[in-house]
């Protein structure tokens, strides 16, 4: 009986505590029930922008994965990714760039390709120091897009 | 002991000749480890998981060795296992169990148990992958579901007459569905297998068992949660359901409960160095095992693992 009275507690103050932040927030704000605390624990805007750069010149370096970013305007996609990743993580962005499946769909990618560009992505984010729970957080947010983005089985 | 070897370097050359071994591409600590019976899953149990480090497009292998040790028992496990595109797993296994204990039974009746007995046995097993992505449907609750089957057979040594006496076969197989969800956001794992089984003590007492004993088939259940503290390391606990099948025979034939077999239980802690390699410790609590035998005592001890994966 206790341990309820402490978890409606923690409830209310969870509640009180997102009632509030609107009063405080910014243009954009996070999409209701977001917040932006794991925005925040990548480093905010600053923190993903060194986050992106990173991993596009480990991906470019990659063996398996340089190929397919031949040719392809690697400033305008660093852009594109930072500002998704804003927007997932509860940022204070707007994301405008392209459809998922339309710019994956005819680039042959399988399951191989998409582990290892989250692979990639880990040892970036490890780089920036950034929380293990964090990192789990972004590739929960991350990994439905499979469903988009892998087309050979 | 010669045709098992023999299979498992076959296996493990066609899987090392396959072109794409040295690129298979499955997340780290993400297939999971070896069971003591082949399968890819917790130490325990198998999960939905399909062994190896091969995802989609992919062929790998991995191979095991593990060691159990108890107040009276110990049990040395290793094998191969082949994944093929995520979709099919194929293990071999093999278990050589120390049954020094039983030397006692002679003292029951003239079973003519030498000292220092070993049982063996062989493990065969296959596991399709049904439905679903253990790793990367994180925005849904739905769970990845394979069903495997697992063909047992014991060589008793001199304790065949053991287990004449006790009516049991001495192969079986095992069926079972497993489901195994990763709760992505949380880094946690949590698996629920259904076993179709007659094995006593997962086999290595046979199957099966003489009237009044069980000899049908049971469903039993068997779960595991694991908690990702780091990309390197695994904790969690394992609880599997057995059935009982001979401490009724034991009964009728006035031992007491000198057959009873209880569930088994673990908490583990599993580290992986990189991709390729993988260490399990454990804590066992296997209760009792033939407890006439042992005086009555439960079994707990540790359990050891290591794995490489390709």
């Amino acid at each position: 009986m206790k341990k309820s009275h402490h978890v409606v507690a923690g409830l209310a103050i969870v509640l009180s505590s997102l009632l509030v932040m609107p009063v405080f927030a910014q243009a954009n704000p996070a999409p209701p029930g977001q917040t932006d605390e794991l925005f925040r624990s990548f480093g905010g805007q600053a923190g993903l922008v060194r986050l992106i750069d990173d991993f596009m010149v480990r991906i470019v370096a990659d063996e398996r994965l340089g190929p397919f970013w031949k040719d392809t305007n690697l400033k305008q996609i660093k852009t594109q990714l930072v500002d998704q990743i804003c927007v997932i993580t509860g940022g204070p962005c707007v994301y405008k760039g392209d459809d998922m499946k339309q710019v994956h769909g005819g680039m042959k990618i399988g399951k191989p390709e998409f582990n290892a560009l989250i692979e990639v992505l880990q040892v970036a984010m490890d780089k920036q120091g950034i929380a293990f729970s964090a990192q789990n957080q972004l590739l929960a947010k991350l990994a439905p897009m499979h469903r988009d983005i892998i087309t050979v089985h | 002991m010669k045709r098992i070897v023999c299979s498992l370097g076959l296996m493990v050359g066609l899987a090392l000749a396959s072109p794409a071994w040295a690129d298979t591409s499955k997340l780290l600590l993400t297939g999971g480890v070896s069971s003591i019976d082949g399968a890819a899953g917790g130490g325990l149990t198998p999960w939905s998981v399909i062994g190896s480090n091969a995802t989609e497009r992919e062929t790998g292998a991995s191979v095991h060795v593990s060691r159990a040790g108890t107040q009276d028992y110990s049990l040395i496990a290793y094998g191969v296992t082949a994944g093929f595109s995520e979709r099919v797993e194929v293990s071999l296994a093999r278990q050589d169990f120390d049954a020094s204990p039983a030397v006692a039974l002679n003292g029951i009746a003239a079973f003519g148990v030498r000292p220092n007995e070993h049982l063996r046995m062989d493990i065969v097993g296959l596991k399709l992958k049904l439905y679903g992505d253990v790793v990367l449907n994180s925005d849904t609750l739905a769970p990845q579901i394979s069903v495997g089957l697992q063909h047992k057979t014991v060589a008793a040594g001199s304790l065949g007459s053991v287990l004449n006496f006790l009516g049991v076969k001495t192969s079986g197989t095992d069926l079972y569905v497993s489901a195994t969800k990763l709760f992505l956001a949380k880094g946690l794992l949590v698996n629920g297998t259904l076993r179709y089984t007659n094995a006593n003590q997962n086999g290595l007492l046979g199957f099966g068992a003489g009237s009044p004993g069980k000899d049908a088939m049971s469903l039993v259940p068997e779960f595991s949660v694991a908690l990702l503290l780091s990309p390197h390391i695994a904790v969690g606990a394992e609880y599997r359901f057995k059935p009982n099948n001979l401490e009724a025979l034991g009964r009728a034939a006035g031992l007491g409960d000198a057959l009873a077999e209880d569930d088994w239980k673990d908490i583990f802690i599993a580290w992986a160095p990189n991709k390729n390699a993988s260490v399990t410790l454990a804590y066992l609590d296997l209760g009792r095992i033939v407890p006439g035998v042992t005086a009555g005592r439960g079994q707990t001890g540790f359990y050891l693992s290591a794995q490489l994966a390709f």
